[in-house]
């Protein structure tokens, strides 16, 4: 199985680079506190700034997940050795998305705790649903951001053109995902925010889709 | 496995690198590619390797274009570069096994293991590549291009930073590769250093190939 061969590879890679993993738990739970003090003292809606926090707090520190993942094939040029290796492309995009997913899932485990801590919002009881709108927003997030990593792979400013073409395009992912996570911390009833579900897998579906098709002519493109 | 360039050109920044550059690889020739600094001997060698394509002319693998079997070819090609083409964060049995077992070998540890042993790194084998010599990390560089016991064998500049045990390894595969009728392109300044192996030599001069 090509994509957990590569899966596998990248996370004993992120796992063995200490200080990228501190900078990005230590980024990405100083975003919580420092918002969490901007909208504080007293919160006026805890679960829409919470959710809002969460949230803006793992796309922005995601960010710095997919630009290790992309330097990871660009030193040494080992990403030329995946290509003569002869895999299918797409596999490895799924190997490297799925590395990517779990990196950001565990961001996300990290700072789930600081949010409703710091919120004070969150029951034991919303967070198979929490759970859910995570595992739904990080796919997308790890199918587009791998994709476009990929594109900005060789080109000069790459850190700066990844968040160029990622923010926008994970705009619905990023308003579900808040909508979501609102209701469930009790904001709003559920069924006022549901449909943003489908939007969500919708963007999932499209991103893996969009890969399936693109990613070879983009790695082959590379230089 | 014959490869063949034809009338290849490539540009980078509208300043042409190759200029209808052809060369044809066949069984049993080690072809040492000379040439100046800046010549366009390693973007020859990536785009043989499969690596970069051409801007005009085209690549044939046993008379068929590349494009319609660029995997398979692949497969069948070592390829050494300046590059180490390598995760440095990891040791050479994980690289070498990695790699192997991607392109489809179901013995990748052994490969590994028993390529290490060939190039004297068993002592190294644990340890990431990171904390390695250039020299040692060439010798895995080399491990890695001949994981697949590869049909065609591209060596850029393959004895840099290597001892004279180092040098003797690589003659001695270059010279298996010949006497199994397999193909190597060989780019090194020093030709002395390939000592007989050596069975064609040819230059890139303007952009072109000439015999030498």
């Amino acid at each position: 199985m090509t994509f957990l061969l590569v899966m596998k590879k990248d996370l004993r890679l992120f796992v063995r680079d200490v200080r990228f993993l501190a900078t990005l738990g230590l980024f990405s739970a100083s975003l919580v506190l420092i918002l969490s003090v901007a909208f504080g003292p007293i919160f006026t809606e805890p679960p829409r700034l919470a959710a809002a926090t969460v949230w803006a707090a793992l796309f922005f520190a995601g960010v710095l997940g997919l630009t290790r993942s992309l330097e990871l094939e660009g030193e040494s040029g080992a990403g030329d050795a995946l290509r003569l290796s002869g895999a299918d492309a797409f596999s490895l995009y799924l190997g490297k998305t799925l590395a990517n997913f779990a990196l950001l899932a565990a961001v996300f485990i990290l700072l789930l705790p600081l949010t409703a801590i710091f919120f004070d919002v969150g029951t034991l009881k919303a967070l198979p649903g929490v759970l859910g709108v995570a595992a739904l927003a990080l796919i997308g997030y790890s199918a587009w951001g791998t994709l476009f990593a990929a594109l900005a792979r060789g080109l000069q400013a790459r850190e700066l053109l990844l968040s160029v073409l990622l923010f926008p395009s994970l705009v619905p992912l990023w308003i579900g995902a808040v909508k979501l996570t609102h209701a469930y911390w009790g904001g709003v009833p559920l069924v006022e925010v549901k449909d943003w579900i489908k939007v969500m897998a919708v963007m999932d579906v499209l991103g893996l889709a969009l890969a399936a098709w693109l990613y070879e002519a983009v790695q082959e493109a590379g230089e | 496995m014959i490869l063949k360039a034809d009338g290849v050109t490539k540009r980078f920044d509208d300043r042409p690198v190759l200029s209808r550059a052809s060369l044809t690889l066949e069984p049993g020739q080690v072809v040492h590619l000379a040439g100046p600094n800046g010549s366009g001997k390693t973007t020859l060698a990536r785009i043989l390797g499969t690596l970069l394509p051409p801007d005009e002319g085209e690549i044939l693998v046993d008379d068929v274009p590349l494009s319609e079997r660029r995997s398979q070819t692949r497969r069948m090609i070592g390829f050494a570069s300046h590059a180490p083409l390598l995760y440095l964060s990891l040791t050479p049995v994980e690289n070498l096994e990695f790699f192997a077992t991607l392109a489809g070998a179901r013995d990748g540890r052994r490969r590994a293991l028993a390529l290490l042993e060939r190039f004297g790194l068993e002592q190294a084998a644990h340890r990431p590549l990171a904390h390695f010599s250039r020299g040692m990390l060439q010798r895995v560089v080399l491990c890695r291009a001949l994981l697949l016991d590869p049909e065609l064998l591209i060596l850029d500049e393959p004895y840099a930073g290597l001892d004279d045990a180092g040098i003797l390894v690589v003659n001695q595969v270059l010279t298996e590769i010949r006497k199994q009728g397999r193909t190597a392109l060989l780019i090194a300044h020093d030709k002395e250093r390939g000592g007989g192996v050596i069975t064609h030599t040819v230059r890139l001069r303007n952009g072109r190939v000439e015999d030498a």
